[in-house]
């Protein structure tokens, strides 16, 4: 089931580079943007999988396992080099940490020393980066995440950066130089480190005009372009906020994507993007849908956005790092959305279907001869979590031979759905033993499926 | 409109902070009325950069200058206008929410805010719910504009506006709250009085919850 296993088909990381080769796709591929959310996985804070590897590993290839992306990002931290250039963090549990110093705030004075690989929190990443190539690498396209020139402009000077584009512009120009090696230097770390794409993430890019970004911009983002180019690898440039004005003008700097959040109308930018032949990424609401939205809303959402637009130069995302605390049922939804999407305009016209006129029988759960394991799912055969899910029960019936039932309830079949609404069920992939809710969207380990099970035999 | 006040008005426009201070200046010498000059000058200027902003013409950096220029302006008026006793349009504390450093988008508030005559008292960023108490206590402010940029710091807004509840000001005043994770739906959810987008339209917003 890991991430598209099926020979005959493209993996993912094949599909990825066809959409960033801008070649036509079997199908449009995802990438969630699980930064700190890969701990939600694992139980691990946000901190601790940012600065803890070992943690970080096991969270990412969680989100590998379940979430299927077709591409992930490795870290998502837009602070790791300013930490390490002398700005001081603000950690917190359940985000990334924040710039909470601007070392260059009141001098007008120019850095010279670039990250080394041994500083600050890189060896920990190099090696992330290194083991998730060697564990995933071959079918999935990874990303390394570079703060942007601008935004590192940002954190070293303060919001000082915005009044400098009037009243310094050289300064400006030569911190900007500097920061655009820094994001070179790091690059080069990163593709090193067996890295497909490199994603210059550069957020504030929303908050100028056009003629700001020609002015100050364009040269570096387009040179950093190159140099990855040149490399061999891939690029994306990342924009959060109300970028819609300057999509054209990031056009010009020519990486091979672009990446949007909600705040941009995808199909308006599209119509851009294409006119450049660079692919988009996006652009999943993160609080409205991911974070607060149930998994239907979500399905919804992926549908009538891939029904808005043309399916090539197309890859699915959340509109940027992904909040901690998104449902894990809501990224398998937006998964399977991308992934089946007619399957699951079928499954949400039978969820909404105002009246379902079929009598479901529920088993009489207080007279059961054995343990009842009911696996309600999406569909175990395309869904890789409701797979996991079906298959976490199915070897405790392979265990216990004859001792425990187990059945599967997939909502591709309108009865199922019926059952699904009378058990009041709101997530999938979800099991039930004798009746009862125990395990949502989260996979039970054998051993707490097992210790469940043992207790009714 | 007179043409030393035009002048004004369009020196803040451009964000030039020189020609507006000495624009306000010769307005003074010319004993034009302070309060024309910040009702058409200042705050009609203020207005027009505002809708630019919202339009997409102007952006972060535009704004700035053009609050920094009406700043400028305003040190020559401000004495005047105490001196004549001009009310401000009304009192707002404002800050980041308890955890959220990032206060970009708070700063362009409370220049909007300040350039529509209100009063401004900013707390800052992380600020507590305790502090935002103790400022609307010792100001008598009638609003409270919070901001977060943080899904995992929005959730203290409502412990804001539950400490309000607590301390039994929440009559008082009226909250108001913003940032990019923020819907008008979440303000409801937590019982904010009023949600904005963005800075110009918390302008509209700051002047419709005290006009109720």
């Amino acid at each position: 089931m890991q991430n598209n296993g099926n020979a005959a088909e493209a993996t993912g990381k094949e599909l990825i580079f066809s959409v960033l080769r801008h070649q036509e796709t079997a199908r449009v591929p995802w990438v969630p943007f699980a930064g700190v959310h890969a701990g939600k996985l694992t139980g691990y804070t946000g901190r601790e999988v940012l600065t803890d590897g070992d943690k970080l590993f096991e969270s990412l290839m969680a989100v590998n396992k379940l979430y299927a992306p077709d591409g992930q990002p490795v870290v998502f931290d837009l602070q790791v080099e300013a930490e390490i250039l002398g700005c001081n963090m603000l950690w917190a549990d359940a985000a990334p940490p924040s710039v909470a110093s601007h070392p260059l705030a009141g001098d007008l004075l120019v850095p010279s020393h670039l990250p080394q690989k041994s500083e600050g929190r890189l060896p920990m990443i190099l090696d992330v980066m290194r083991r998730m190539k060697s564990a995933v690498g071959e079918n999935t396209a990874l990303y390394g995440l570079i703060t942007g020139p601008f935004t590192l402009a940002s954190h070293l000077r303060g919001t000082d950066i915005f009044l400098d584009m009037v009243d310094h512009e050289d300064y400006l120009n030569e911190l900007l130089r500097y920061c655009r090696e820094v994001a070179r230097c790091m690059a080069d770390y990163y593709i090193e480190a067996g890295m497909d794409i490199i994603a210059l993430v550069d957020p504030l890019v929303s908050q100028i005009s056009p003629r700001h970004f020609k002015r100050f911009l364009a040269e570096h983002f387009s040179g950093l372009f190159d140099d990855i180019r040149s490399r061999g690898v891939f690029s994306s440039f990342f924009v959060c906020g109300d970028a819609t004005k300057n999509i054209e003008v990031m056009c010009q700097t020519n990486p091979d994507c672009i990446a949007i959040d909600e705040n941009i109308d995808m199909a308006a930018a599209k119509a851009i993007t294409d006119r450049y032949n660079i692919a988009i990424s996006g652009n999943i609401p993160l609080t409205t849908r991911m974070l607060l939205g149930s998994q239907q809303d979500n399905m919804k959402y992926v549908i009538d956005l891939m029904d808005s637009v043309s399916h090539h130069n197309l890859i699915i995302s959340p509109g940027c790092d992904m909040p901690y605390d998104v449902p894990v049922e809501n990224a398998i939804g937006v998964m399977q959305a991308v992934r089946e999407p007619d399957q699951t305009r079928q499954l949400l016209e039978n969820y909404h279907a105002t009246e379902i006129n079929i009598e479901v029988e529920l088993p009489d759960y207080a007279s059961l001869k054995k343990p009842l394991i009911e696996v309600f799912t999406i569909d175990s055969e395309t869904c890789a979590a409701c797979g996991y899910m079906y298959s976490a029960a199915r070897r405790i019936a392979e265990e216990l031979p004859g001792k425990v039932d187990v059945i599967e309830y997939k909502i591709t079949k309108p009865e199922n759905v019926a059952r699904v609404k009378k058990h009041g069920i709101k997530n999938l992939p979800c099991i039930f033993v004798n009746g009862e809710l125990k395990f949502s969207s989260i996979i039970p380990s054998n051993r707490e499926l097992m210790e469940i099970v043992q207790k009714l035999l | 409109m007179d043409p030393i006040v035009q002048e004004i008005y369009q020196s803040i426009v451009d964000g030039d902070q020189k020609a507006c201070a000495a624009g306000v200046q010769k307005a003074l010498d010319q004993n034009i009325e302070p309060q024309v000059i910040l009702n058409e000058a200042m705050i009609a200027s203020m207005s027009e950069v505002g809708r630019l902003f919202e339009e997409g013409e102007y952006f972060v950096p535009e704004l700035l200058v053009s609050a920094r220029a009406m700043q400028a302006g305003m040190n020559l008026l401000k004495p005047l206008l105490v001196q004549a006793d001009i009310r401000s349009a009304g009192k707002v504390v404002a800050g980041t929410v308890q955890g959220d450093l990032h206060d970009i988008g708070k700063n362009l508030v409370c220049m909007m805010l300040e350039g529509a005559a209100f009063e401004i008292i900013d707390l800052g960023s992380d600020v507590k719910p305790e502090k935002f108490i103790e400022a609307v206590q010792s100001t008598g402010a009638n609003i409270v504009a919070m901001s977060a940029l943080l899904t995992t710091t929005m959730p203290n807004m409502k412990t804001t506006i539950e400490a309000f509840k607590a301390a039994g000001l929440r009559d008082r005043v009226k909250i108001m709250v913003g940032g990019a994770p923020l819907t008008q739906q979440y303000a409801n959810e937590i019982g904010a009085d009023g949600y904005a987008p963005d800075a110009n339209r918390a302008v509209a917003l700051a002047k419709s919850l005290l006009a109720k």
